[in-house]
């Protein structure tokens, strides 16, 4: 009898790192094709339909850029947390307490033209993230209650309050009672890069949030000492780093580019607030961080290839008529061999005869 | 061939970005020996009944009227402003030439495509906006709740219903009245529970939120929501209730009521028709009973013959426009008239409810 | 029918890189205590592992009482007869004493029989355990005796031990060594690792030197000195630890007045009016069996616990009350007892090991890491205290306990500390990099620094301590002169009996 068994490396293979992603994309080709051809398809030009034709034009790249960016911040956040432990489930409530923020300055100064609206909006933004993270932060340090719970529990607070706001204080007086606010004036939104493209000013924000985020893991002390935290608390306390600043920072981080994020979402493709502002790029961007195997330039590619996969979704749907099951199923697929490779990098598969 | 198409429509829509203020419709484009594409978003996937669920036999429609000369393709599980912007100029830029929006979050991005291709129709259920080439269509959800109403307030022991809806917007608040006014109509005591959940779809709250009207005393669940949990809740518990979108008997076989179902298929293959003919206008249709848009689920078994009778003349009455759902004396829930004795509430009004009416026990927002 | 229990047939395993076993072969007969000796990383674990079949090897057969066996896994070798007492322990940390042996047992789960047997085995073998306790109450030493309990209560035929006495008194040494020659005269063969050459020379019959992964040789260690054994093992001269006289600060640089503390732990040990004076210049070495108060101790000592000021002083100036990262300002090093996962990141690299505690040494520039001198940092490390590794960039779980413990203690030695603590500096350690870490503990000592060792391996304390106090239920006796008492005194005192303990140093 044969047994599959895994058997830990010595030492992680750092080649591994490269391979395993592409022994996990040759996986994901096979099985899809069998999926394809038992379907009736191409497999050859569905693939390329779900990876080639969406960046096949200019406006194509904008919208793949555009969903990219909110989930590469969120995702950035979401790693420095997760280096110093900090599991945060609350990126969605951060981002729409964010995007409350920045909405109410739109709102109550969108009219008067001013030239620091879009900068305050971004600052509100940051902070209004910060300031709902922080209440898991205190919550973690003073009374050690589990991150997970409170940052979970306070997305649904998050959507309550937003859901109050645009059906009262923020409605929108002429929208005949529909719960949403006014749309915000061209001074509250980031100008477009492109004219009649969706891609705005606001990629400038994630390009350099990922810089920024790479020095902080990488090269910063402060990161450093998260990181220790977060791999062996033990050190951490024998080396005198200070836990509960990591956590804070871990929160505060994360708070902060998720705040930005919906910020950003909300003074860029939605250009108001409505009662749901998110499709769900809090919880995506835990998909996008692991995918980036918690490194700032992984979270990149991440992000790219989760907003692809939108995007491919729809035009094979668009194209082929196809099923959204089955993109999804495609969509899974990836996904599943992509994590799963990289066991490969800290395990090896070993066939055992009994 | 997809390549080239992509290419030939980004030629096309870079020329359209540029003249994207010549609004206006033309349909030069189209041409009867070509096959339609049309394209809908839909804002979940399909379930055997609700809101989406009634898009897509809208969109059956079309195929069964139209067959080989149009090809439909269907994008579910957009419900987000940011996607379906995305979606729809993804549909406009791939040729397709009749795009359908079914959401009001779909109303603002459909709006912002719509003039960078005047040469597509664009038409949005629960949009609010109409331009050049873009449409809006709704239903009259009201006639068919009153109808609802009416079998409420006969079958009810004591006259306490329960109302579950996703938001308090004008669509489900006016209904949520009109249900009420018909069950005061019959017996003029009746009040009503309401409960908002905050969300589109939710059926672990939606059976929460039937469970606790149902301790609270209402024996008869009215459910303005997505998925059959609320009347498979009553059922289980006993109690009648109304369906809401979709007939949804096969989850509450002996409680339903009725329903008051929506049916777009009209609206659907009309505006396939006249895209293919070449005569397609944009226009705002809010149509209900008397157009077959609202049509009413079977009666429950269990509702007695004179019942039944009331309901028949009823419906032939909203049909005909001798019975007004929304006529005063209609007060609100502080007590104030808000229609006077012998009128009709305009239809702006209806079409922006924001108030309850009396008997009404609960509150909008919070 | 062969003679032997187990035979080994050139066994042979490898890793990427290194050739852990090259060819071994060995032979045990019933009853016979077999020596496995060898330095760190000569491959003994692995040999072990491969019996106990939690490794597979690539090669060689394994015989069982004359016949090849295939052993798949270590519920496999349970079933033959084969018991093993890691040297890294494989018990669960949140359950019980008593269900953690249960796990290990076949048949029904009847955990206050089972709890019945372990009082009774224990207490036969003078290894006090409580089966209620939770495991991650209980100290290294602790956690040992569970480990060996737990083979005990499966009758094995052979039963595997690595490095078992490190933690016990002498007397309990002693006790446990009447408990294998009881076994192995009842037929149970024992395969007994370790570089404690006195004790393999009282107590194998056989010993199988392993160096680099090859057998070098078979001894009768009853029949050769130890020094000659630790030639065959090392293969060179073993330096001797050297120690020049005393030259002590006029004042104790490290001074702990009256500390008391309730532990953290409701099963820990609280400490009640504890002192001791340490003078720059000067090892204290402090002897005790695991879990009467070292970890309380060190935790206090090293600001991982906070006291009230007064408690604690470094050179004379109050310090109970400052956090870890303050003493270590002041000029406090610290080596843990735990190594991977408190005195170094497993996952991360030596040089970012180094930057743990010695990033105030210039090593951070504006919040900045300066990863030039991190790596130098690192790289001087490796090469004054010899450390086997690949370089700077090796991960710290990569190197072998050995190495690992001389890159901590020569970091800590680097910050050129006033005061450094050091919790068993050679637990698991091989004989050379224990020789290694034992003089440079001296010279630092010898530089002015006060250097405060606890360790419950006496012979170590005796070899490098200026003097010894005894650590028993949270009471430390007062330090005597090293030269002023010996190993039996202090084994008395490890157990509580002998003179009562004082409370001044």
């Amino acid at each position: 009898m044969m047994r599959i068994v895994l058997e830990p490396r010595p030492s992680p293979l750092p080649f591994m790192r490269i391979v395993a992603p592409i022994i996990a994309l040759v996986l994901t080709v096979i099985v899809s094709s069998l999926l394809f051809l038992s379907l009736g398809l191409n497999p050859l030009s569905t693939l390329e339909i779900f990876f080639i034709e969406p960046l096949s034009t200019l406006n194509g790249v904008s919208e793949w850029l555009l969903k990219a960016s909110p989930l590469i911040l969120i995702g950035l956040g979401i790693t420095i947390g997760i280096r110093a432990n900090v599991w945060n489930i609350g990126a969605e409530g951060m981002f729409t307490v964010g995007a409350i923020a920045a909405g109410w300055l739109a709102i109550t100064f969108g009219g008067g033209n001013h030239i620091w609206l879009l900068p305050a909006m971004i600052l509100a933004g940051a902070l209004g993230g910060m300031a709902w993270a922080a209440i898991p932060a205190f919550l973690k340090v003073k009374a050690n209650a589990n991150e997970i719970l409170v940052t979970l529990m306070l997305n649904y607070v998050a959507a309550l309050i937003l859901s109050y706001l645009v059906n009262g204080p923020m409605q929108d007086p002429e929208g005949m009672n529909y719960p949403q606010t006014a749309a915000f004036d061209p001074s509250a939104m980031f100008p477009p890069l492109v004219e009649g493209m969706r891609i705005n000013g606001s990629i400038v924000i994630t390009v350099v949030a990922v810089i920024l985020a790479w020095l902080f893991l990488d090269r910063s002390f402060v990161g450093f000492q998260m990181s220790v935290g977060g791999a062996a608390p033990a050190a951490a306390r024998y080396a005198g780093f200070n836990q509960s600043r990591s956590i804070w920072v871990g929160l505060l981080v994360s708070g902060a580019t998720a705040g930005l994020a919906g910020m950003m979402e909300a003074a860029g493709p939605l250009g108001q607030l409505t009662p749901v502002l998110s499709p769900g790029y809090g919880f995506t961007a835990i998909i996008v961080a692991f995918v980036g195997r918690l490194t700032p330039i992984g979270v990149v590619f991440g992000g790219l290839l989760l907003s692809l996969l939108y995007l491919g979704g729809e035009a094979v749907q668009m194209s082929l008529s196809l099923p959204a099951s089955v993109t999804r199923t495609f969509q899974g697929t990836l996904l599943f061999f992509l994590l799963a490779a990289d066991v490969l990098i800290l395990y090896r598969i070993r066939i055992r005869r009994r | 061939m997809i390549r080239h198409l992509s290419r030939r429509d980004l030629i096309r829509y870079c020329g359209a970005a540029g003249a994207c203020l010549a609004a206006g419709y033309t349909c030069s484009e189209a041409k009867a020996d070509e096959i339609l594409k049309v394209g809908i978003a839909l804002v979940s996937p399909v379930a055997e009944v609700g809101w989406t669920k009634q898009h897509s036999l809208g969109v059956a429609a079309i195929k069964s009227a139209m067959g080989d000369r149009v090809e439909v393709n269907i994008i579910d599980n957009v419900f987000q402003p940011q996607d379906a912007e995305r979606v729809f100029r993804g549909f406009a830029a791939s040729g397709h030439k009749l795009i359908f929006g079914t959401s009001f979050s779909h109303g603002a991005p459909i709006a912002r495509v719509a003039p960078q291709f005047p040469n597509v129709a664009f038409d949005c259920c629960a949009g609010s906006k109409v331009l050049g080439n873009l449409g809006a269509f709704e239903a009259k959800y009201y006639e068919g709740a009153f109808l609802g109403g009416i079998a409420a307030g006969k079958m009810s022991k004591g006259g306490k219903l329960g109302f579950i809806g996703g938001f308090p917007i004008p669509d489900i608040v006016g209904p949520a009245n009109a249900i009420l006014l018909g069950a005061q109509s019959v017996r003029p005591e009746s009040t009503c529970n309401i409960i908002f959940m905050n969300s589109w779809s939710d059926p672990g709250k939606e059976k929460e939120a039937a469970l606790a009207l149902i301790a609270q005393g209402c024996d008869v669940i009215c459910a303005m929501t997505d998925s059959p949990a609320a009347v498979q809740a009553a059922e289980q518990s006993g109690v009648w209730s109304t369906g809401y979108a979709s007939d949804m008997s096969k989850f509450a076989p002996t409680k339903q009521l009725t329903a008051f179902t929506v049916d777009w298929s009209s609206i659907y293959v009309k505006d396939a028709l006249d895209v293919v003919a070449g005569n397609w206008k944009p226009q705002s249709r809010w149509q209900g009973l008397k157009d077959g848009v609202v049509k009413m689920a079977p009666y429950a078994a269990g509702i007695p013959g004179d019942v039944r009778a009331i309901l028949a003349k009823a419906e032939e009455d909203i049909k005909s426009g001798a019975l007004q759902p929304y006529a005063g004396e209609i007060k609100d829930q502080g007590g104030a008239i808000r229609i006077a004795k012998g009128a009709v509430m305009a239809d702006a009004d209806v079409r922006s409810a924001n108030w309850l009416v009396a008997g009404m026990l609960g509150q909008m927002k919070g | 029918m062969s003679a032997y229990r187990l035979e080994l047939c050139g066994v042979t395993k490898r890793y990427p890189g290194i050739v852990a076993n090259d060819g071994i072969s060995l032979q045990v007969g019933p009853g016979e205590i077999h020596a496995v000796l060898g330095e760190n990383g000569a491959g003994k674990s692995t040999l072990m592992k491969i019996i106990y079949g939690a490794v597979e090897a690539d090669s060689g057969d394994v015989l069982w009482n004359g016949e090849k066996v295939k052993i798949a896994n270590p519920a496999a070798a349970r079933r033959l007869g084969i018991g093993m007492v890691y040297q890294h322990f494989s018990l669960f940390e949140s359950v019980s004493v008593v269900e953690n042996i249960a796990v290990a047992m076949s048949g029904r789960f009847d955990l206050p029989a089972l709890s019945t047997r372990i009082v009774r085995l224990s207490e036969r073998y003078g290894l006090p355990v409580d089966p209620n306790r939770l495991l991650h109450h209980l100290s290294v030493g602790e956690r040992q005796r569970v480990e060996i309990i737990r083979c005990l209560l499966q009758n094995p035929k052979l039963l595997i031990l690595d490095e078992p006495t490190s933690v016990l008194t002498p007397q309990a040494v002693r006790r446990l060594f009447e408990v294998l020659r009881t076994l192995a005269a009842e037929g149970c063969s024992i395969l007994y690792i370790s570089h404690k050459l006195d004790e393999i020379r009282e107590l194998c019959d056989t010993a199988t030197v392993l160096r680099s992964g090859r057998v070098v040789g078979t001894a009768s260690p009853k029949l050769v000195s130890a020094a000659e054994l630790a030639r065959f093992m090392v293969g060179a001269e073993l330096p001797d630890v050297h120690r020049d006289p005393v030259a002590l600060t006029p004042h104790p640089r490290l001074e702990a007045i009256g500390l008391s503390a309730r532990s953290d732990d409701p099963f820990g040990t609280d400490l009640s009016d504890l002192s001791l004076a340490v003078h720059g210049g000067e090892i204290l070495g402090i002897a005790g069996v695991s879990g009467n108060g070292q970890g309380e101790l060190l935790s206090l000592l090293s600001g991982e616990r906070t006291a009230s000021a007064d408690m604690i002083q470094l050179d004379g100036q109050p310090v109970g009350d400052l956090p870890v990262a303050d003493r270590r300002a002041l000029g406090v090093a610290f080596v843990p007892e735990e190594r991977l996962g408190r005195g170094a990141v497993p996952t991360i690299s030596l040089a970012d090991n180094g930057l743990l505690t010695a990033h105030a040494d210039g090593l951070v520039k504006r919040g900045f890491i300066d990863r030039q001198r991190v790596a130098g940092f690192a790289k001087a490390i490796i090469s004054q205290f010899g450390v086997k590794c690949t370089g700077p960039a090796a991960l710290a779980h990569s190197l072998s306990g050995g190495n690992l413990q001389k890159f901590i203690v020569g970091r800590e030695i680097s910050l050129s500390p006033r005061v450094l603590i050091v919790s068993q500096p050679t637990w698991g350690v091989d004989v050379a990099a224990s020789a290694f870490i034992r003089q440079a503990l001296i010279d630092l000592s010898r530089s002015g620094a006060a250097v405060l060792v606890i360790s419950e391996e006496l012979e170590e304390l005796f070899q490098i301590s200026d003097r010894i106090a005894v650590i028993y239920q949270g009471r430390l006796s007062r330090a005597t002169s090293r030269t002023a008492t010996n190993v039996e005194e202090i084994g008395l005192l490890m157990a509580g009996v002998g003179p009562a303990f004082q409370t001044a140093a």
